[in-house]
Order: structure tokens, then C-alpha cells, then sequence
């Protein structure tokens, strides 16, 4: 019993984990096409990341907003939806928590942050509701939808800070600066910049480990995300759950928006958000939903996005190489299935097990 | 006396299962040859592998005395072997002609001539006495029509070797003596017919010889004049098959359940009948009748466009599948695949589905105790034999036999007042069979109600207390089981014009 | 509105139809077959960055558009491997592949070029071929081959599906699979024809112009969200040739409105909501129309081959 409990454990991770592997040589082989050296890139992607004090905090940091997409990702698929309109919800978010940063003013810190957040929170969940009412009442493709309401969230974003909350003195296209008391509280400043949004995510993580793994509501998520025909003729009521999960989703992206603007730039940047959106699916999907494996490949990615400052210096790679890694990542989960088949084949061929109906 | 078909030492492995085990079969040129065995005896994989679907594990298959390795259903099509499957391969969008000839098109200049296939198509169907409307859309027309259609795809490409996959499933008695005869019609032309079936009926009446499939491998071939109905099934089965036996009637005054003119779409017209306490009342008809959709009106999944649906005395205001199972009633349904089980979850998990919010599996309102729903999950396979053992183990390992039994095992007990059951048997072994109708029994003993739906006449004369019949969504009569004949059956499954008449 | 500014408009109207339309096209044989395309916009920007690399490199622009519809055609490629030999989550691998084509074709451009923005090169923007034509030689003239090319592939495309064998074979393997198996066709063979050859050369077409056709140099994300117009053109014009360029032509009048707004902006709007016309105009098409009982019925459901089945 103890060898085949991990067996089925093996025979799960497996899948990603060659995924992984192979994302990894195909991407050394597009370096090396373009003459880079692979080995380095990897190296330079870890002393950038991981290498130095400064840089380790820098991808703890980044890891926050990642981690957040990914459980809203997570969310959905748990219950057989794919929300990839995260990032879109993550920048609307950012743009709900800007605005409650800059213009509520003479309110003390403790109001002003959490009301910034729910600011950020508030119009995640806007935005995620009507990919979702259009899903559930017209059963339009909720793919197709999403992705438009990310590009309209980027030029809808931009048009809100030229037009209205523009920073006449800064050189970039960004909003005036927030207030003061909107900022997220430090942890620390040095060797890097670390604030309390580490904090947040652990609080979310184990909310949502518990949430998954423990309760009833759990268990009714998890059949109605493998069978949701057989979860509605049980009793289940899907279309509230699939609702929910997805409008929570918003919620969890628009918090990572705002996170970025009350913790990290201060503001709102135009385009601020490198794709953390997109990091999110490829992290939710090889993890399982398991929250634990999505804290660690969002620190992956941190490190992947952080250390491409590196690369870029160091080597001169450009930094879309992070694209094609979440695009790479998300081909080959698209053949999931099949890559259990060979993991399974490779696994059964030793036992040659034979059953008989 | 030459062999049309020569299947030698016939493995086929798949990843978790043999299907075929070293099969040995034979067939006659000219003759019509039953290959007979219960769900789940690899009947279908064989004949799969004969019309170049799959390929062997191992063994060698000869047609016409010739070697031949199918790659593909065009090889063994220009083999001359036509295939007929149990569920119909054809496209509803399409006429009958197109259907007919697709894969076969005739063309003029690289160009589909369809006036050419309709012209075919017709001189086909009068060559056979069809009858096909040529022009007619195939989602428009009968079952009974589509599997002509089937027959004819067969025939235009110039079949002489015919595989009929279970034919008789969707077909009325009368129905299926028609088809008897057109086997025997292809028979005098010289065709050879290859039928796989598990009805004792078809299985006497239409074959010349026999050849029996148990867990894959083949027990015997016999000649039909030289057996009879209890052999057969004692070769299938291993043993002698009782079904319902010796049964008695639990069946009391008291109604459970009671429909007064119900309509649902145009699935369901104008349906009454009554539930008693202790009965088990089966619904007979030819498939797609509305028997799916009364059981889940009754079940609370759909919404009766009108009419009222009582349970237990009380009508039903608010239609929902939670409610109606927490009020006692356990449901079986049809397809147990998409809507009984969730194949990915463990046996533990699908022995808990749809139950999970009782206060037993509870654990301060909102955490799962997930002691309580393993002692369930013990407690279940040991109860009702579920193969195998381990409750981690994940659902859609099971055998069809050992999933249905899962699904009844946590209906059934969780039941108080009703079981809903459709189509119970389908794709089950008979030992499961068996025991899924003595569960049944059971339950009527304690004062619980049975609505089954069966497809399989057999069955329903066997098991059932009062049989009520529908066609094409009207019931066309309700009778006493132990006083009626499957003729009588027969003839009700397709006189949707009569009135309903209830018997008492 | 003024005489010039109609004509300019329609001119416009259909130099901007024209990658939508070829793409819907494509999308429609890949659809109908059974396999649903959301990577419509990866296998364009792959067309489009190929043809100005093919022109770049050669000098010839038609050896661009060979290229273009040779890079269409791996990325088309991958996803049929994906979609009909493994099996695979179609839509994901639709996604996956988007990703992956922008960011490489991002990467790509930066490595050799050292910027997002390639330089000009040799472009097919105008058929001088018809300028002698009396009358309406001029404007004919004013648009490229490609175009041309793109309306016999709507013919061609009606004729397929309506006059050949093979369109019979393409509705029956999209409506199911297995039916069209029994009846000795290969549908792994016609479904990867369909996604890897039909579609992804219509994608290459429709890259190749929207870089070297309209344009003359290859821009990142240059296709803005076309390939996905495409996609809900072929599902609102519920498969069918004639409707599907209908909704193209559609989604065309909008994207010539946004290019207009932007040269002429008559209403003073800012030019960031004017790009965000075409864009609600997919999402308001897809509220306003309701399940289709047209689709192929096997769309999305992955059929395998029975040697794969676990």
C-alpha cells in the first residue's frame, strides 16, 4: 500500500517534471540558434536571482504578484475553467488600487492601505464578471473572451493615465504618484526591498490549501472540476461554484495589481506588468492547484523574470526569452495527456501487469 | 465447406486489460454465426480487430482463406467486410444517400456527384426492398430506418462478410423479427453474417452456429440446433443464472411517488402513473422513449414543462437533484460514466458524491472528516463486493461491472424511501446484474420503492412488479408483471396512438 | 461624410478585411474538421515576421511569402501534432502556442535586429499589374497581389466545401469521428491536412500581408488581436463560407474605422480607446448572438488513435 500511495504520487508529478526538462532543452536550443550559450544563461538567470542578497530579496518580492495570478488561475481550473484573463484583471486591479491611492487623501495608514487593496480587489472581480456572466448565460467561449479583455485592459489602462492621472513630471507614461498612506509597509529596505505583501500571499496560501484540500466546499470544487455533469446530477451546483471561482479569480489578480502599485512602484506605470498574468497559467497548471507547488514555481518564475536582467546585460539575450518560456511551458502542457500515456508506458512496462475484466 | 473468416489465436492487450485471450474463431461461408458472451467479454474487440479498428497483440486473421493484416477500416472494407455498429456511425446533418456512399463517393470530374449517389442509393434500396428515402435528412428519421441506412453502407460497398454489433438494442419485437428476416434474405444471396449479441432470443432464433466469449477468452463453438437457451447462458455465465427467481411481491397500497400529466419537451407527453410502497415498477420501451427523462423528472434534474410530480403525498414546487436526494431518494442514472461517477476520483470519493454534506461526513460545518468518509467507503465495498478493494484506488480503473455497483451501493443506502434506477445493467456483468437486482429486492423488502428502466425485456418481466410501457413519450400501458407476454409488451412499445390504459 | 473620405474608407475596409478574412478561412477548414484554433494569432505573427525575414534575406518579397507560409506552417504544424496525433487540450495548445510565437518572434526580431522594429524591406503593397486597365485600373491598382490572392481563396474555399468529396470528408470528420473511421476514411490524415496545410498556409497568407502586403517591415504584435477576431468570425458566421466573410468583412469595417479614427480623429477621442474598437466589437458580436446548433459536433473533443488510448 505505502509503495503504490507513492507510486500515484510519482506517476502525478512525473508529467510536469518532464515538461519542465523538456521546456529547458528546447529553450538551450533556440539560444543556442541564436548564439547564445545556454549554460551560461541558466547560470547568469541564478547568480542574478538567487545569487546575492539584494537579488534573492528582488525575487521573493516579484515572486508575490506571480504567486497571486497563479492561484487565481488555479481557482478556475480547480473547478474546470480556464480564467487566462488574469492578467487583464491584474492590471484593472492595479488601476482600481491607483485610484484610491492617489485621491482619498487625509486618511491614516491603517484606513487608506487595506481600503487601496480592496480598491485593487473590487475592480479585479469588475472585471472578471462579465467574461463570466457572458460564459455562464450565453456559453460563449470564455478563452476568446478573456483574451480581448486583456488587450482592452492595457489600452483602457493607458488612456486612464494619459487622460486622466498623469504625472506632468515624469519622463515615462505613468499616474501621479499615491499618497503616502497608501503605502504597503516595508519589511525591509536593504539589502532589498521586501514589504508585507509576503505575508498576504501566505495568508491567501493557506486559506487556499485549507479551502482545497479540507473542507466540503473542497471536495465539491474538485468533482465538479473532473466531472461536472456527474457533479451537477449529484446535487452540486456547478454554475455557482464555476461563477465564483472565476470572479474570485479577479479578485486575487486585481489584489496582485494593487500589491504592485502600493508596494513596488508607487504608482501606476504604464504596461508595469511584464505578462505576471501569463506566468500564472503555466505555474497553476503544472502544479496540480496545489498551492505549496505554485509557491515554489511563482519563486521559479520570479527568479526567471529578476535574472533576465542579468541575461540581458551579461549575455545580451533580450528579455522576451521569458515569453517563450511561458509559451514553451504552455504547448507542452497542452499535450498532458499524452505525456502521462509515455510516463505511464514507461512506468507499467516494468510490472507487465495484466488484469483480466 | 470453406471458411470466410479465420481469426487464430486472437491476443489483445490493452495497458490495464486483455480483451482476447488467445481467441480461436471461425466463420462459414454463407452462414450466420452468433458470437455470444456477456458485457465485458471482448466480443466487440474482436470484431473491432476483424474490421481493421484495432491490431492484435497477436494471432493472425485469414478472410476468404487469404492472410490479411488490417491496418484500417478501408482495409478490411476493400476486404469485403461491412461492419454495423451497435452505435449507429452515421451523420445526422446528412441525407441518407451521403451517408450511404460516404467514404465511397461517386464523382464526376473530381467533382461529388451527388445526383449519381442518389441514383445509387435508390437502386440499392429497391435491390433490397429498403425503402430508403434517399433525400431525407438522417437526424429526421426512425432508428429503425437509420440501421437500414447502416445495412446499406455495408451493402454498397459490396460487403459479403457483415458484422452486426448488437442490432436488436434499439429495435421493437416486431422490429427485430423484420431484421431476422433480412438476415435470412442476405444469407440466400450468399452473404455471411456475423452477429454479436447477448439476447438468448436473437441468438436461437437467427443463428446456425454459436461461438461463446467469457473474460476474453472463447469457451466453445456450438451448433444452434444443438443447444438451447440455458446451455448458452450457463456458457456465457460459468454457472446457472436465476434472475429474479423465486421473487416475491412487497408491494403495499401506500404510493411513493405519483406523476399526474406530466410533459417535458416533446420527451415526456401528458405522464401518469403511480409509485407504490414496496414495488418495483419497470419502464419498457425501445430506446430514446422518454424512459431517461421520467426517471430524471422523477430524480428532480429536469423541470416538467407541466404537470405535477408528486413525492411521498407532497408535490414538488422547486425542482432540484440536491433536494429530491436529501428527501430519500437514491438515482442511478443512465449513463453512468458523465453523471453517476467522477471516474477520476477515487472509490472513496465517488462512494461519498452527492452525500457529502450529511452531517456524518461533517466536521464543524465546513471541514470534510475524512475518517468518516473512508469508514463509508469500508464499510461499502465490503457490502456490496466491490472489486477491487482498495478505496484509494481510482473509479476508472473499475471494471464496468465494479462501477455500477458503486454507484448503486451509495444510492441505494442512502435511500429511504426510492431508488431510481436507468437501465441498471447496461455494459454489467451478470454476476453484478444479479446482485444490483437482489439489492433491489431488498430495498422493497424494507419498504423502499424501485423505478427501474430496462431495455432488456428479460430483465423487466423478471425483476418487476408492474411494467409500464411508453412510446414515443406517451405511456402506452401498465400491467401486472407475472400476467403479461412479451408480445403483449411488444405491441404497446409501438402503439403510441392508443390511450393510455392503467391496470390496477 | 464627404466623397473621399467614403472612398478612403472602403478602400481601407478592405485592405483591413483582407488578414481577418484569410485567417477566418483558415480557421474554418481547422475548425470544421473538428479542431478548434485559438492560436490563429501565433500562426499569423509567425507568417508575418517570416516574410520579412524571407524578404530580408532574399530581396524577393514572393520568396517572403514562401517563407511566411512555411513558419505559419510549423507553428500549424505543432498544433495539429498536438491536437490530432497526441490528443492534446486543444484550446491550451491554441494558447500555448500565441505565447510562444509572440514571444519568439519578439526574441527572434531583437536577436537580429536589435530592435522591436525591423527595418524596411521589399514589399508587395500595390498590384501595378492592373494599373493599364481603363477607368478602373487606378483602383485596383491600389491594392496588393496578396489581396488578389486572398478572394480566389474564398472562392476556392466555397467550392471545396460545397462541390468536392473532400469537403464532405472534412463536415463528417468534424461531426464525428468515428463514423468517418468506419467508413474507411483516415481522419488523422485529413484533419492534420487541414490544420497543418489549409489553415496554416491561410495563415502565412494573412501574415505575410499584414507585414509585407500593407506594410513594409515586420513591428512586434503587429497582428493586435486580428487572429482572434478571426476566430469568433468563423463562429458567428456559423462555419459557412459566405458568413464568414460576411463577419470578416465586419470585423474589417471596424478595424478601418479605428485605422481612420486615428488619421482623421474627427470626434477628438483618445487614440488609445480608439484601438479598443475592434476589440469590443468581438466582444459585443459574441453578446449578442446565442448557441449555435451548426457547429461540428466533434469540435474540441480530441479523437485518438486507438494506439494511444491508456
Amino acid at each position: 500500500m505505502m509503495a503504490k500511495l507513492s507510486r500515484d504520487k510519482m506517476l502525478s508529478v512525473l508529467p510536469s517534471l518532464l515538461i519542465i526538462l523538456i521546456a529547458v532543452v528546447l529553450i538551450s536550443i533556440i539560444l543556442l540558434a541564436t548564439g547564445a550559450n545556454p549554460i551560461l544563461f541558466f547560470m547568469n538567470l541564478f547568480k542574478g536571482s538567487f545569487g546575492t542578497k539584494r537579488g534573492l530579496i528582488n525575487t521573493i518580492s516579484k515572486a508575490v504578484p506571480i504567486c497571486l495570478s497563479a492561484f487565481a488561475v488555479a481557482l478556475a481550473n480547480k473547478v474546470g475553467v480556464f480564467n487566462i484573463g488574469v492578467e487583464g484583471q491584474l492590471v484593472f486591479g492595479a488601476l482600481g488600487s491607483a485610484i484610491a491611492g492617489i485621491y482619498l487623501q487625509e486618511l491614516p495608514a491603517i484606513i487608506h492601505v487595506p481600503l487601496a487593496l480592496f480598491g485593487g480587489i473590487l475592480f479585479g472581480m469588475l472585471y472578471a464578471y462579465l467574461p463570466t456572466w457572458m460564459y455562464i448565460k450565453q456559453q460563449a467561449n470564455l478563452m476568446v473572451v478573456f483574451i480581448m479583455m486583456n488587450n482592452l485592459a492595457k489600452l483602457f489602462s493607458t488612456f486612464v493615465i494619459i487622460a486622466l492621472i498623469q504625472d506632468p513630471a515624469s519622463m515615462v507614461t505613468a499616474s501621479q504618484p499615491i499618497q503616502k498612506s497608501a503605502y504597503l509597509p516595508m519589511i525591509m529596505t536593504s539589502p532589498g526591498k521586501l514589504n508585507i505583501s509576503v505575508f498576504i500571499l501566505i495568508a491567501v496560501a493557506i486559506l487556499i490549501y485549507v479551502f482545497f484540500y479540507k473542507t466540503v466546499y473542497g471536495y465539491e470544487m474538485t468533482a465538479c472540476g473532473v466531472n461536472g455533469e456527474a457533479a451537477d446530477y449529484s446535487g452540486i451546483n456547478t454554475r455557482k461554484y464555476i461563477k465564483w471561482a472565476l470572479i474570485l479569480g479577479g479578485a486575487l489578480a486585481g489584489l496582485a495589481g494593487a500589491i504592485e502599485v502600493q508596494g513596488t512602484y508607487f504608482k501606476l506605470y504604464d504596461g508595469f506588468s511584464p505578462g505576471y498574468g501569463f506566468d500564472g497559467i503555466p505555474i497553476a497548471l503544472l502544479s496540480n492547484n496545489n498551492p505549496l507547488f505554485m509557491m515554489v514555481g511563482s519563486l521559479l518564475f520570479a527568479a526567471l523574470r529578476v535574472g533576465s536582467n542579468t541575461t540581458q546585460i551579461e549575455q545580451g539575450i533580450s528579455g522576451e526569452i521569458v515569453t517563450v518560456i511561458q509559451g514553451i511551458l504552455v504547448t507542452l502542457i497542452a499535450c498532458e495527456y499524452f505525456i502521462r500515456y509515455i510516463a505511464k508506458r514507461s512506468m507499467t512496462r516494468k510490472k507487465g501487469r495484466r488484469m483480466t475484466i | 465447406m470453406e471458411y470466410a473468416v479465420e481469426m487464430r489465436g486472437i491476443t489483445m492487450q490493452f495497458p490495464a486489460v486483455r480483451a482476447n485471450d488467445n481467441v480461436d474463431f471461425s466463420v462459414l461461408k454463407g452462414e450466420i454465426h452468433a458470437l455470444v458472451g456477456e458485457n465485458g467479454a471482448g466480443k466487440s474487440t474482436l470484431m473491432n480487430i476483424l474490421y481493421g479498428l484495432y491490431s492484435p497483440t497477436a494471432g493472425e486473421v485469414y478472410v476468404n482463406g487469404r492472410k490479411t493484416e488490417f491496418h484500417s477500416a478501408l482495409d478490411a472494407i476493400q476486404a469485403g467486410i461491412g461492419m454495423v455498429h451497435q452505435h449507429f456511425m452515421l451523420i445526422p446533418r446528412m441525407t441518407v444517400a451521403e451517408n450511404v456512399v460516404l467514404g465511397a463517393e461517386p464523382r464526376k470530374n473530381r467533382l461529388y456527384d451527388r445526383k449519381q449517389a442518389g441514383k445509387e442509393v435508390e437502386q440499392l434500396s429497391a435491390q433490397y426492398d429498403f425503402s430508403l428515402p434517399a433525400r431525407a435528412i438522417v437526424r429526421d428519421i426512425s432508428l429503425g430506418m437509420q440501421q437500414r441506412v447502416e445495412i446499406a453502407k455495408a451493402l454498397y460497398r459490396k460487403a459479403d462478410i457483415i458484422i452486426l454489433d448488437e442490432p436488436t438494442a434499439v429495435l421493437t419485437p416486431q422490429e427485430i423479427d423484420e431484421l431476422g428476416n433480412m438476415l435470412q434474405q442476405l444469407k440466400s444471396i450468399g452473404k455471411t453474417i456475423i452477429i454479436i449479441t447477448h439476447k438468448m432470443k436473437e441468438i436461437m432464433d437467427f443463428s446456425d452456429r454459436i461461438t461463446v466469449l467469457r473474460a476474453g477468452k472463447k469457451v466453445i463453438t456450438v451448433n444452434t440446433e444443438e443447444t438451447d437457451a440455458n446451455q448458452i447462458t450457463e456458457y456465457m455465465v460459468g454457472r446457472e443464472v436465476h434472475l429474479g427467481q423465486g421473487r416475491k411481491s412487497y408491494s403495499q397500497e401506500e404510493v411513493m411517488l405519483e406523476f399526474q400529466n406530466v410533459s417535458y419537451q416533446d420527451k415526456v407527453k401528458n405522464v401518469s402513473f403511480k409509485l407504490k410502497k414496496g414495488e418495483i415498477l419497470g419502464i419498457a420501451g425501445i430506446d430514446n422513449s422518454g424512459q431517461k427523462e421520467i426517471t430524471e423528472l422523477a430524480a428532480g434534474i429536469l423541470t416538467p414543462d407541466s404537470g405535477k410530480i408528486i413525492h411521498n403525498g407532497m408535490e414538488v414546487k422547486i425542482y432540484s437533484a440536491k433536494e429530491i436526494k436529501e428527501s430519500g431518494t437514491g438515482f442511478v442514472p443512465q449513463d453512468r460514466h458523465r453523471h453517476g461517477l467522477v471516474l477520476g476520483m477515487s472509490v472513496e470519493d465517488n462512494l461519498l458524491l452527492g452525500y457529502q454534506r450529511l452531517a456524518e461526513f461533517r466536521n464543524k460545518k465546513v471541514f470534510l472528516n475524512r475518517k468518516a468518509v473512508s469508514d463509508n467507503a469500508i464499510d461499502k465495498i465490503k457490502n456490496y463486493d466491490i472489486r477491487p478493494t482498495d478505496r484509494t484506488v481510482l473509479t476508472g480503473k473499475l471494471s464496468g461491472g465494479n462501477q455500477q455497483k458503486v454507484v448503486v451501493a451509495r444510492e441505494s443506502s442512502r435511500a429511504k424511501r426510492m431508488i431510481i434506477a436507468d437501465q441498471p445493467s447496461r455494459g454489467v456483468d451478470i454476476g453484478a446484474t444479479e446482485l444490483i437486482y437482489q439489492i433491489f429486492s431488498d430495498a422493497c423488502k424494507k419498504g423502499e420503492s424501485v423505478l427501474l428502466s430496462s431495455l432488456e425485456l428479460d430483465e423487466i418481466l423478471a425483476v418487476t412488479d408492474r411494467i409500464m410501457v411508453v412510446a414515443e413519450g406517451w405511456v402506452t400501458g401498465i400491467v401486472d408483471s407475472s400476467k403479461t407476454t412479451r408480445t403483449e409488451i411488444g405491441m404497446m412499445m409501438v402503439n403510441s396512438a392508443s390511450k393510455q390504459e392503467v391496470a390496477e | 461624410m464627404s466623397k473621399v473620405i467614403l472612398l478612403t474608407l472602403t478602400v481601407s475596409l478592405l485592405r483591413l478585411t483582407v488578414p481577418i478574412m484569410t485567417m477566418a478561412l483558415g480557421n474554418m477548414f481547422c475548425e470544421r474538421a473538428g479542431i478548434m484554433n485559438l492560436g490563429a494569432e501565433g500562426m499569423m505573427i509567425a507568417g508575418a515576421f517570416g516574410a520579412v525575414v524571407g524578404t530580408y534575406f532574399t530581396g524577393n518579397p514572393w520568396l517572403g511569402v514562401l517563407t511566411a507560409v512555411l513558419c505559419s506552417m510549423i507553428v500549424s504544424g505543432i498544433h495539429s501534432l498536438i491536437s490530432v496525433e497526441f490528443g492534446g487540450i486543444q484550446n491550451i495548445s491554441g494558447l500555448g502556442l500565441n505565447m510562444l510565437s509572440a514571444g519568439l518572434t519578439s526574441f527572434l526580431c531583437r536577436s537580429i535586429f536589435n530592435t522591436g522594429i525591423t527595418p524596411s524591406v521589399a514589399s508587395i503593397q500595390t498590384a501595378g499589374f492592373f494599373k493599364n486597365i481603363p477607368v478602373i485600373g487606378h483602383f485596383l491598382s491600389q491594392f496588393s497581389p496578396l489581396a488578389y490572392i486572398s478572394v480566389v481563396v474564398i472562392f476556392v474555399s466555397w467550392f471545396i466545401m460545397s462541390k468536392t468529396v473532400l469537403g464532405m470528408h472534412i463536415v463528417a470528420v468534424g461531426d464525428d469521428p468515428k463514423a468517418a473511421e468506419t467508413a474507411g476514411i483516415n481522419v488523422w490524415r485529413l484533419r492534420h491536412f487541414c490544420v497543418t496545410v489549409l489553415c496554416g498556409a491561410l495563415a502565412g497568407l494573412a501574415g505575410a500581408y499584414l507585414s509585407i502586403g500593407q506594410l513594409s517591415f515586420f513591428m512586434e504584435d503587429m497582428t493586435a488581436g486580428k487572429g482572434m477576431l478571426a476566430v469568433i468570425a468563423v463562429k458567428m458566421g456559423r462555419w459557412n463560407t459566405k458568413y464568414v466573410v460576411a463577419m470578416a468583412l465586419l470585423f474589417g469595417f471596424f478595424d478601418a474605422l479605428q485605422a481612420q479614427l486615428q488619421i482623421n480623429n474627427v470626434l477628438h477621442i483618445a487614440p488609445e480607446l480608439i484601438q479598443t474598437i475592434p476589440y469590443l466589437a468581438g466582444i459585443i458580436t459574441m453578446l449578442l448572438s446565442s448557441r449555435s446548433k451548426d457547429n461540428p459536433r466533434a469540435l474540441r473533443v480530441p479523437y485518438v488513435k486507438n494506439k494511444y488510448k491508456i
